[in-house]
């Protein structure tokens, strides 16, 4: 039996097989794997993305705590920066004496591990020593960190009592913070 | 002159058939590009999203460092802070104590407060009220004791009396408050 094909229909033919083929081809070799690639990055992306979300929740977190702990200890961390001020120190607290001297700050040896301590050696004179108590009250509120230590002396002068002890004001280390 | 009634069909060179075939495959190639190039914009998409997210996560690890670093800095200010006001407190309620200790029948001239021990200056009217109103508490309080009198014009006595606590005591009561102030910040940080 012989087929009577047109020479027309013959390229037809053939011009379809081969775009035909180069679907196939295009979509088998490139386009599926590319959009399972496709898949595979978005996955990985919204991965990427809830990580990044729970990050930034934790981030936020911190920067609450924070917030609420520099909100609440103010008073502390300013202390903690404020320079040692012997003028401004007498100012605030001679109410509690009669007089009241600061030596000249000096380095202490004890050092804390990122705080400076300097000593002052005060001298004063008190009428009872519930003006000692109530400066001690007042130090605890003052605008730097002060510890009171010892030896302190407590010397009769006829109706007064001539007080003298050693005072550690804690400040944050750093190259600026040079005592006046 | 016509030999035929109909007349002869005009030839192209795109027949209906080739027509139909490039549209056919017109379209289902423009489709299959598109998506392609849809997918290429795509995976460009993702790849800069993704080292967006990296640098933001960068971003935020160096944040969350500097801020740690800040909330430890603050807890240490704290917790000293706390330190130097308790002792502070400490040392008023010690000197308060001191003073109530003292009887009124004895007059204290001076006194000298140490990190371990306590040396008293005074004028008391006879021996037996300095040992039994003064010497007897000071004698609960501290580990060695001494004292001397000497006369006073008035005759009365003027005393100096020299006490002190071992130094493991003062050791131990050191720890101690350093182990309170450590429930008190853990108590604080729950």
């Amino acid at each position: 039996m012989k087929m009577n094909i047109s020479r027309q229909n013959l390229y037809l033919l053939a011009l379809s097989t081969f775009l035909l083929i180069f679907v196939l081809l295009f979509s088998f070799l490139l386009l599926i794997p590319k959009g399972k690639e496709y898949r595979e990055q978005r996955t990985e992306l919204n991965k990427g993305n809830v990580e990044l979300r729970k990050y930034q929740d934790f981030n936020e977190e911190t920067l609450e705590i924070l917030k609420k702990l520099q909100s609440d200890n103010g008073h502390v961390i300013t202390a903690f920066d404020n320079t040692f001020n012997a003028a401004r120190f007498e100012k605030e607290h001679k109410n509690y004496f009669n007089t009241l001297t600061l030596s000249k700050l000096e380095k202490s040896e004890d050092e804390e591990d990122e705080f400076s301590v300097y000593e002052v050696q005060t001298t004063s004179q008190i009428n009872s020593p519930k003006s000692f108590y109530d400066f001690l009250d007042a130090v605890n509120k003052s605008s730097w960190i002060i510890g009171i230590n010892f030896p302190i002396n407590f010397k009769r002068e006829e109706q007064m009592i001539r007080s003298s002890f050693t005072m550690k004001v804690y400040s944050v280390k750093r190259d600026s913070n040079t005592p006046q | 002159m016509k030999y035929s009634y109909t007349s002869a069909r005009k030839k192209k060179i795109v027949t209906p058939e080739l027509q139909l075939l490039f549209i056919f495959f017109g379209i289902t190639l423009f489709m299959l590009f598109s998506t392609y190039a849809f997918l290429l914009f795509k995976d460009y998409r993702f790849l800069e999203q993704s080292r967006d997210i990296v640098q933001k996560r960068f971003d935020l690890n160096i944040s969350l460092s500097s801020m740690k670093s800040k909330i430890t800095f603050i807890e240490k200010e704290l917790a000293l802070s706390e330190r130097v006001y308790t002792q502070n407190t400490v040392l008023k309620d010690s000197i308060a104590n001191l003073f109530d200790l003292v009887p009124q029948r004895i007059t204290l001239s001076e006194a000298s407060l140490l990190k371990n021990g306590l040396i008293l200056y005074g004028i008391t009217p006879s021996k037996d009220v300095y040992n039994f109103m003064l010497q007897a508490p000071l004698r609960s309080i501290f580990h060695k004791n001494y004292s001397s009198f000497y006369p006073d014009k008035n005759g009365w006595l003027r005393f100096v009396s020299t006490n002190y606590i071992e130094e493991n005591d003062i050791q131990n009561y050191d720890l101690k408050s350093e182990d309170l102030e450590e429930q008190d910040t853990n108590e604080g940080l729950e």
